[in-house]
């Protein structure tokens, strides 16, 4: 009886086509993630991965819609059709790859360390040993982090988002945090919050062939692996844009130095 | 003030309210539906019932939630893909008001098992004396007694539940949880929009609080307190 009304409340579905040709694209963003991507006042997302997503779109005539969707749930509403791509900065690894497909990256930023402007920290093993690092749950600096650093005496503060990490770094429960340089620069050391930090020591892009390995190869597109068409079409369409120039063009509206990386 | 984030925040609290609203109405009917189930003398309705209030209590909502919308998303997937159909969408409304319902469904039939257990005996005998049939005990007798014991633990659980809405987040409804995590983030100002969220969450419980009192009262008739 009452599964059978759970049953009823699940039929209230709603029927939509999944066109093969893929001139119709379901991208999916977090809408939190400033500069990158962001909720307007209005609800609509915009941003880096927005702009990305819709000149790709553009280049392969394709008509784009955007969904907002929490990060926790990204790979599995993607795995179970809830949209088709996913534009919002998630890091190419290992791990993701065996679940999703990624594209060629579309950017690609070290990992800093962030602390009290002055600070002796450096993003080293010996420097951070017995230190309360804070890292955003399930990104590169957390797994590089828990990869290097938490079984060797560094003590790392997981947090499900990475404004919570400034939150405690101003509330001095951490010492520094563990993050994507380019976040931390556009949302949270050019803002008034950020006045009192800086980069402590040198930004990382992998120092040897092991870090390299579990920074990863950049940010790309996530698909599912069944649509290798639709991953070939973005592909094409990425490098139409870096030729052309659009990229540049859309990359000069956040951020003043190149940010794909080599 | 909240830098033109307000319409938006308005909306989410209108769905965040039709949320706890339906899915309250929905656990009430499953908590009627558990409770009888688990009183009735035939162990077929009694087994199913039982099954679902362990089952249920015992598992996490975030974890139940991410089991029925997307577990139940692939499975569906595949049986469409079996039979060469179009994808079927879950809708996450559908789904967020069907699982919240389904959860405290679980808790709302041992509120009303006690309520029930709770009425005497011998007040339904001397109904069924008077000629009444099964129906007219349970409407005038049965139902109004039960409602005034279930009543302080319906109010415990739907303040529970109205803040349990917060996790259809999770599944892609734009809530106004979700969305003032978004606004604050966006405009590097969480504080001021948690507060907001505090606001919205403390005026509907307490309004809520008051009904409650009025219904207690209302199913109270015919009981006078001990004087102190």
């Amino acid at each position: 009886m009452k599964r059978s009304l759970l049953l009823a409340a699940l039929v209230l579905v709603s029927h939509s086509v999944v066109a093969k040709d893929w001139d119709k694209i379901r991208f999916a963003t977090e809408g939190a993630y400033p500069p990158f991507n962001s909720t307007a006042p209005d609800g609509s997302v915009q941003g880096f991965d927005v702009d990305i997503g819709n000149a790709l779109c553009a280049e392969m005539k394709a008509e784009c819609t955007w969904v907002k969707q929490e990060w926790d749930g990204m790979i599995p509403a993607l795995m179970s059709r809830k949209f088709d791509a996913i534009s919002a900065s998630m890091s190419i690894t290992a791990e993701r790859k065996k679940k999703v497909d990624f594209t060629d990256k579309y950017y690609a930023t070290p990992l800093a360390l962030v602390a009290k402007k002055g600070s002796p920290l450096r993003p080293e093993l010996a420097s951070l040993k017995g230190k309360r690092i804070g890292v955003q749950r399930g990104t590169v600096a957390d797994n590089f982090a828990g990869h290097f650093w938490a079984d060797h005496g560094v003590d790392l503060v997981r947090y499900a988002k990475q404004e919570e990490v400034y939150l405690d770094l101003g509330a001095g429960r951490i010492d520094a945090t563990w993050v994507d340089a380019l976040e931390a620069d556009g949302g949270f050391l050019t803002k008034p919050a950020g006045a009192e930090y800086d980069f402590a020591g040198s930004q990382v892009f992998g120092r040897n062939a092991e870090e390299k390995a579990v920074i990863g190869e950049g940010v790309g597109i996530a698909i599912r692996k069944r649509d290798a068409d639709l991953r070939d079409k973005l592909n094409t369409a990425l490098k139409a844009i870096r030729a052309n120039g659009t990229y540049d063009e859309i990359r000069k509206k956040y951020f003043p130095h190149d940010i794909y990386g080599e | 003030m909240l830098h033109g984030y307000s319409s938006s925040l308005l909306d989410g609290a209108w769905l965040t309210l039709q949320v706890a609203v339906l899915s309250l109405v929905l656990a009430l009917v499953l908590g009627l539906a558990g409770a009888s189930a688990k009183l009735s003398r035939s162990r077929v309705l009694r087994a199913p019932a039982v099954l679902y209030t362990t089952v249920v209590r015992g598992i996490p909502d975030l974890v139940m939630m991410l089991l029925v919308f997307y577990g139940g998303q692939i499975g569906i997937n595949q049986i469409t893909d079996r039979l060469g159909w179009d994808y079927v969408d879950i809708n996450p409304f559908a789904a967020g008001v069907a699982t919240l319902g389904f959860i405290f469904g679980a808790y709302f039939t041992e509120t009303f098992r006690g309520a029930f257990l709770a009425v005497p005996a011998g007040q339904l005998e001397a109904g069924y004396a008077y000629g009444m049939s099964r129906w007219q005990v349970f409407r005038r007798i049965l139902f109004p007694q039960m409602l005034r014991h279930a009543l302080p633990g319906l109010g415990n659980n739907w303040q529970v539940m109205q803040k349990s809405t917060a996790l259809v987040s999770i599944i892609g409804l734009s809530d106004l949880t979700w969305l003032a995590d978004q606004a604050g983030r966006s405009t590097h100002q969480p504080f001021l929009f948690y507060a907001v969220v505090c606001a919205f969450y403390l005026a509907m419980t307490a309004a809520s609080g008051v009904l409650f009192r009025s219904l207690e009262r209302r199913y109270s008739v015919g009981v006078r307190r001990a004087a102190a």
